[in-house]
């Protein structure tokens, strides 16, 4: 009987350890083209749930003029708020939290994706040879350890010692966030948003100067790809281009 | 108001990066495996908080310890943090002092008798991270470091004879050196030959398409090494083909014996393989069950092994049939060996991954421990 750790490793790490040294071989050796390929791969496989996790929050983005009068007219009376908004959710068939579920279903990948490029790195000697037990025997997998980090000016092992990735990052991330990220007309709960749209960037962006460039290439990839699909899945900037959803709409009668 | 947000956001980042970087699965940090060695009845080893210890055989005591250790930096992530002091390199003596190369980037040359710092390498600053062991030939001091470059030191005051042109993106295998000639395997699937006494590139390489693993073993002419793809080769100096090749089934991480004719090769598959020098022909092969990270060492006509399962495999080499490796006897040492090892006079020296010294005695069977090394003093 084998221990969750042990399947985890059989069934999600190691597949995607021996996908992403195969795509380094094939892509010329190049481990940072190979993370940018599997980010793509993965979210190619995860369209569906991508997809709908895109279109739940485009359907609360379209509910947010209905629901900024909502809070206009029932801002004191929170119960009576609440009722409203459940029952405007309803009226609309959204699901609140239908963003969210997808999102958690995905998320076991990320992690498996975030190990698979700290164990194929080896950036000590323990990790190198503990490399060893999670490889396939596939000729184009042997051909590739160990993995190059040079990848344009980054060692993929060490942190960019340029700070251009913590600004991609942290930049990329912001932007993520604001195109989804709905104003509020209650001033503390956009005093909150405000906080959470520059605090997730500011995390992630200090993240990168702390870890491998590997990695943050990762999260760069991942953020302008999360960028581009909600672009043209949700049709435009979002909230990126209109600061409240009462601009946005006087923007567009004009 | 303001304040609060202030520390509110900083608490959240710091929070962050913690679990971040605790996440199970990303690897371990650097904290070292180094070896040990015998020199005139003393015991050297480096341990795993950063120092090196000179122990006497006999008496069991340490003679003196020497800590590499630099103030930490302390921190709340719990994630690739590695100790900067780690030691890899087996010390090597020679003379009235002791070599040691750091993962920190740094060769010590510290006195036997005391263990004080005779030089230090670079003297400001650092080079590469060290883990292959340093090589003594010539009245030079070899170094291959995470920089890509072999570095020669002299070995009285530790300045800097030459540096190579940088080979590759890391080196961490040792050179080896033959005449006034020093060969290099790298992780790019290089052997590159190089002039021991200034350090130019000579005409001879050997590329292969996957990595080298080990270091490079040369005996009569014929460099074996082990490769990450599962191979072990035997490359004639000079030549630009392998003159053979055998396949494990994983990798050849440490580096084989060669005596008299017969390649004697761990690998990470478990197994010790007895291989015909010459043609490569498989003479025999032995189980032991559990990865071999560590070279054989020879004892008179013992070869000793020893696994990650904690196992040490004797073979008498002189017993019949001589073309196969005959197993005189095992003794288990209960704890995992990846560090390089020495023997003297029927006993042999290990330094677990427990961070204890063993001693084996080969002829009673025999396992006793020496000290624990992570207690100062």
């Amino acid at each position: 009987m084998l221990s969750p750790i042990a399947l985890w490793y059989l069934i999600i790490l190691e597949p995607i350890l021996n996908v992403l040294v195969a795509l380094s071989h094939i892509l010329s050796g190049e481990f940072g083209l190979a993370i940018i390929a599997l980010t793509l791969i993965v979210r190619f496989v995860s369209w569906p749930l991508n997809k709908r996790q895109l279109r739940s929050t485009k359907a609360l983005q379209d509910l947010q003029p209905k629901m900024q009068e909502l809070q206009k007219k029932y801002g004191k009376n929170k119960q009576k708020l609440q009722q409203e908004m459940m029952k405007l959710y309803k009226e609309a068939g959204v699901n609140p939290l239908g963003c969210l579920w997808p999102m958690l279903i995905q998320f076991p990948i990320w992690i498996a994706l975030y190990q698979s490029i700290m164990r194929a790195l080896a950036v000590t000697p323990e990790n190198l040879l503990a490399l060893h037990d999670h490889l396939y025997s596939w000729e184009v997998v042997r051909q590739a350890i160990p993995l190059s980090s040079q990848f344009l000016w980054l060692n993929l092992g060490q942190p960019d010692p340029y700070f251009i990735l913590a600004i991609v990052v942290g930049g990329t991330m912001w932007v993520q966030q604001k195109m989804t990220q709905a104003p509020s007309a209650d001033p503390r709960q956009q005093s909150t948003t405000r906080m959470m749209t520059l605090m997730m960037p500011l995390m992630f962006g200090m993240l990168t100067l702390m870890f491998p460039s590997g990695l943050a290439l990762f999260w760069a990839v991942t953020n302008i790809i999360g960028i581009i699909t909600q672009y043209f899945v949700t049709g435009g900037w979002g909230y990126l281009k209109f600061g409240s959803p009462f601009q946005s709409t006087s923007a567009r009668d004009r | 108001m303001k304040q609060a947000k202030i520390s509110f956001l900083v608490t959240i980042l710091l929070l962050g990066s913690v679990v971040v970087s605790c996440i199970p699965g990303q690897g371990q940090p650097a904290t070292g495996w180094s070896g040990t060695a015998f020199y005139d009845g003393v015991i050297y080893a480096g341990t795993l908080d950063g120092r090196v210890v000179a122990i006497n055989a006999t008496s069991r005591e340490v003679q003196w310890h020497y800590s590499f250790a630099e103030p930490s930096s302390g921190g709340l992530s719990c994630g690739q943090s590695s100790v900067s002091t780690a030691i890899y390199t087996t010390p090597i003596v020679d003379g009235d002092l002791v070599y040691v190369g750091t993962y920190s980037g740094h060769v010590y040359a510290l006195t036997i008798d005391r263990g004080t710092e005779r030089w230090v390498y670079p003297r400001t600053g650092s080079i590469g991270a060290i883990v292959g062991s340093p090589v003594i030939a010539n009245e030079t001091i070899y170094i291959s470091s995470s920089d890509g470059m072999v570095y020669a030191l002299d070995m009285s005051y530790g300045d800097e004879k030459w540096k190579s042109q940088r080979l590759a993106d890391k080196l961490w295998t040792s050179p080896t050196v033959v005449g006034d000639t020093l060969y290099v395997s790298t992780f790019d699937g290089h052997i590159y030959a190089l002039s021991a006494e200034t350090g130019d590139l000579l005409d001879w390489s050997f590329e292969l398409e996957a990595g080298f693993a080990s270091s490079p073993v040369i005996h009569e002419g014929t460099i074996y090494v082990g490769s990450f793809d599962n191979n072990l080769y035997a490359i004639e100096l000079g030549a630009s083909e392998p003159v053979w090749e055998f396949g494990g089934s994983k990798w050849f991480w440490a580096a084989p014996v060669v005596h008299e004719g017969v390649v004697y090769a761990g690998c990470l598959d478990g197994k010790l393989y007895v291989l015909d020098a010459k043609t490569g022909d498989k003479m025999g092969e032995y189980d032991a069950g559990s990865p071999i990270v560590c070279s054989p060492v020879m004892m008179d006509d013992l070869l000793i092994v020893a696994d990650e399962s904690g196992d040490v495999h004797v073979f008498d080499l002189n017993a019949e049939p001589q073309d196969k490796a005959t197993l005189l006897k095992a003794i288990a040492i209960g704890a995992a060996v990846r560090s390089s090892f020495c023997a003297n006079e029927g006993l042999v020296y290990i330094r677990g991954e427990d961070n204890w010294i063993y001693v084996v005695d080969i002829d009673k069977g025999q396992v006793s421990q020496l000290l624990f090394l992570t207690s100062e003093g």
